[in-house]
């Protein structure tokens, strides 16, 4: 009796911590709309009453922008929805939502990466014309135009860009005066940097890039293509670069970079990275801007006062940056059943001035114009924009980067050769623009 | 119960079974011979995917990697399991507590517990398995490559799924540890039986049914592995470590490459695969029921 009577207690305390977990995790889960911007979002109040759906992950330099919707705009007949989630989550319910003639979401956060290839399917609602309609009320000329581009597809503006994220190298201050050390600004520079940081005896690994296998090594393969001046196909012939000179030098130049990794580098993303940073055991990182904020933050790591940044390096003297630039933006699915206009209210409040002023230091705007003194990576963000390397906007870019992920892992671990790796590719590659 | 009571209290389960079972099934059935783009109706390509899956050596390497993690970890939690159950079936007052504390590590959300269980072995968050075990043998187990070398990895991928399963075996073990007659035990001690011949020829025979229930449990649970692999075999793929769910999921759901025609017949082959692992275990259970 006595031992059942414990085994009671224990169910019930059991009960009683999931309980109270399940209702902290509903409880945190729209907290970020509370303490965020407001701004003006003036739209003509709909006669009935009206939820709209936002899918956008969650990260310190999307939450200014999607927080500022949810607390601006939900007022009179419209209430915002935004439900936490995270990239890979948002990359499914996308493909989810645009499948068919109705969707769950209302609107959706979209980069420039997808936005060729959702719109040459007619996924995405163009918004030129929403665009000019509301572009003095919500100063929407300011917006980058350069960024409106990435974020075109054929001449039509398909998102309306929030902020841009691009390929930019932190490095510890301290350790490059220690050992009188510039910023790189080659790769020759990187691996001479990087050797000397090792000799030194500071660290084993200085290097520290999100080479992922399933992912994040993709955007590392065609930054230093791109750097060396040749995209994954030739627009005008249509015929992939995979087998061409560039294409095995990006890949001698990133293997070349092995030595001072970690040796499991391939599993790192970009958290893990700036892991790494926190933790004293790489000097040089290069990873997308809207990571940099986070490791200038005393909560985050004893070494916050200890990063500097700069522009990412050229793989060859003369060339362009190992750079990509993605742009963040909002776009409405085609199969939504609210009014545009209402929408695109909605998504010009939430890139306002005010609101991407409120963004700094967390995120890049693509509002120009926007005093980024408070921001400690702005400048170098701004150096690496201007020397990144063009974007390949193209619809056929997601699915030969997703065909081609896993051979460009083998091939830097060393599991396949560079000319039977870059074969593999040219192959694939092909097989896919023969589905297009 | 009249005939109407039947289908009254039947019919929402019916409902419920066929809605959440038989019409995906089905689905998966008829995606498995057309070409699927999400949100239009497929084109019929015949056994198309099947070849394709067939001739893939990545299926054969996930099929490989995923029946030999069930063995391994069913057999591992099947022996510990019934220790360990053992153990607490001798524990007086502290069994709840006990029993409440091991319980965790099957309550958690897998793919939060395999983020913890990584960091255990990843330098980059303390890593401190690598830490004791140096402590322990002086320098000499050194920092082995756990995410990036396929054995290693295989043993942290393992590990992690006898962490969260082995409760389960412990549990249903313990039940059917209850329910062994002290009569027998006490006969068996008696005529001077010894304590492993005790649980040889008496207790394991006694709870037969009771491993056969956690060996079907086990297979079925096993070979649909999945979440444990995201933080723990990140690079899974180029190590051969895919599971049959994971080979599935990158095949019909990752970014820019969603076959979900092709991962519906990979689907297929594993129902099919799994109805013959489980083959033995169902027959043992049925004859156990009619005996």
């Amino acid at each position: 009796m006595h031992v059942s009577r414990s085994f009671r207690l224990l169910a019930a305390g059991l009960l009683s911590v999931s309980l109270i977990g399940l209702s902290a995790c509903g409880a945190g889960s729209r907290t970020g709309a509370e303490t965020a911007t407001k701004v003006a979002c003036d739209f003509v109040n709909p006669a009935e009453p009206t939820t709209i759906n936002v899918l956008a992950y969650n990260s310190s330099a999307v939450d200014p922008y999607s927080n500022t919707m949810v607390s601006s705009c939900t007022h009179d007949n419209v209430t915002v929805k935004h439900d936490p989630i995270d990239f890979g989550g948002q990359v499914q319910k996308t493909t989810a939502t645009l499948a068919g003639d109705t969707g769950s979401y209302d609107v959706i956060e979209t980069y420039s990466f997808v936005v060729p290839d959702l719109a040459s399917r007619e996924k995405l609602v163009p918004l030129d014309d929403l665009f000019a309609k509301y572009k003095d009320a919500y100063q929407l000329d300011d917006i980058d135009e350069s960024l409106r581009k990435a974020m075109s597809y054929d001449g039509k503006l398909y998102g309306l860009p929030m902020q841009t994220q691009v390929l930019t190298m932190v490095y510890r201050k301290d350790l490059f005066e220690k050992n009188g050390l510039q910023p790189p600004t080659t790769f020759d520079e990187l691996r001479e940097a990087s050797k000397k940081l090792q000799d030194s005896g500071d660290m084993k690994y200085p290097l520290a890039l999100p080479w992922l296998a399933s992912g994040d090594i993709s955007t590392a393969y065609k930054a230093a293509l791109n750097s060396l001046g040749k995209d994954f196909v030739d627009a005008t012939t249509k015929t992939p670069n995979f087998t061409s000179e560039e294409s095995v030098q990006a890949f001698e130049e990133l293997k070349s970079l092995l030595p001072f990794m970690d040796p499991q580098v391939t599993t790192f993303d970009q958290p893990k990275v700036q892991q790494q940073l926190y933790n004293g055991s790489a000097a040089i990182g290069i990873m997308f801007s809207g990571r940099m904020n986070d490791l200038v933050q005393q909560k985050n790591t004893k070494l916050y006062d200890k990063f500097a940044f700069a522009a990412p390096p050229a793989v060859e003297d003369g060339g362009k940056q190992y750079g990509a630039l993605s742009v963040d933006g909002w776009s409405i699915p085609f199969n939504t059943k609210i009014d545009h206009d209402l929408l695109f209210q909605l998504l010009a409040a939430s890139v306002s001035e005010d609101a991407s002023k409120a963004s700094i230091p967390a995120a890049y705007p693509a509002r120009k114009g926007l005093d980024q003194t408070a921001s400690p990576y702005a400048a170098a963000a701004k150096a690496a924009i201007d020397g990144a390397p063009p974007a390949e906007a193209q619809p056929w870019v997601p699915p030969i980067t997703a065909a081609n992920t896993e051979i460009i892992a083998q091939v830097i671990t060393g599991k396949q050769s560079v000319e039977d790796g870059t074969k593999a590719m040219q192959a694939a590659a092909e097989t896919v623009l023969s589905e297009q | 119960m009249k005939r109407r009571e039947f289908w009254l209290l039947v019919t929402p389960s019916v409902i419920v079974m066929f809605g959440f079972m038989l019409v995906p099934l089905y689905r998966t059935l008829r995606w498995s011979f057309q070409k699927v783009d999400y949100g239009s109706p497929g084109a019929e390509v015949g056994l198309t995917n099947y070849i394709g899956a067939l001739t893939d050596p990545r299926l054969g390497r996930a099929v490989l990697f995923t029946v030999g993690l069930t063995v391994v970890v069913t057999a591992f939690c099947l022996v510990f399991g019934y220790i360990l159950a053992t153990l607490i079936n001798q524990l007086g007052r502290m069994r709840p507590i006990v029993l409440g504390i091991l319980l965790i590590s099957y309550v958690l959300p897998h793919v939060v517990g395999a983020v913890a269980f990584s960091w255990l072995f990843d330098s980059n968050f303390g890593g401190i398995v690598n830490f004791l075990a140096n402590q322990l043998t002086g320098g000499a187990f050194g920092e082995p490559l756990w995410f990036t070398d396929p054995w290693p990895n295989r043993v942290i991928v393992a590990a992690n799924v006898v962490w969260f399963m082995l409760p389960f075996a412990m549990l249903m073990i313990l039940a059917g540890l209850q329910g062994v007659s002290a009569e027998t035990l006490e006969a068996a001690e008696i005529d001077g039986a010894s304590s492993l011949q005790r649980h040889l020829h008496v207790i394991i025979p006694s709870i037969r049914g009771v491993l056969g229930f956690v060996l079907l449990i086990f297979t079925m649970d096993v070979i649909r592995i999945f979440d444990s692999l995201i933080p723990l075999s990140p690079q899974a793929v180029g190590l051969g470590n895919e599971s049959i769910m994971l080979y599935i999921y990158n095949v019909a759901f990752r970014e820019g490459a969603v076959n979900l025609g092709l991962g519906s017949a990979i689907s297929v082959l594993t129902i099919v695969l799994i109805l013959i692992l489980l083959y033995p275990s169902i027959r043992g259970i049925v004859k156990e029921a009619r005996a």
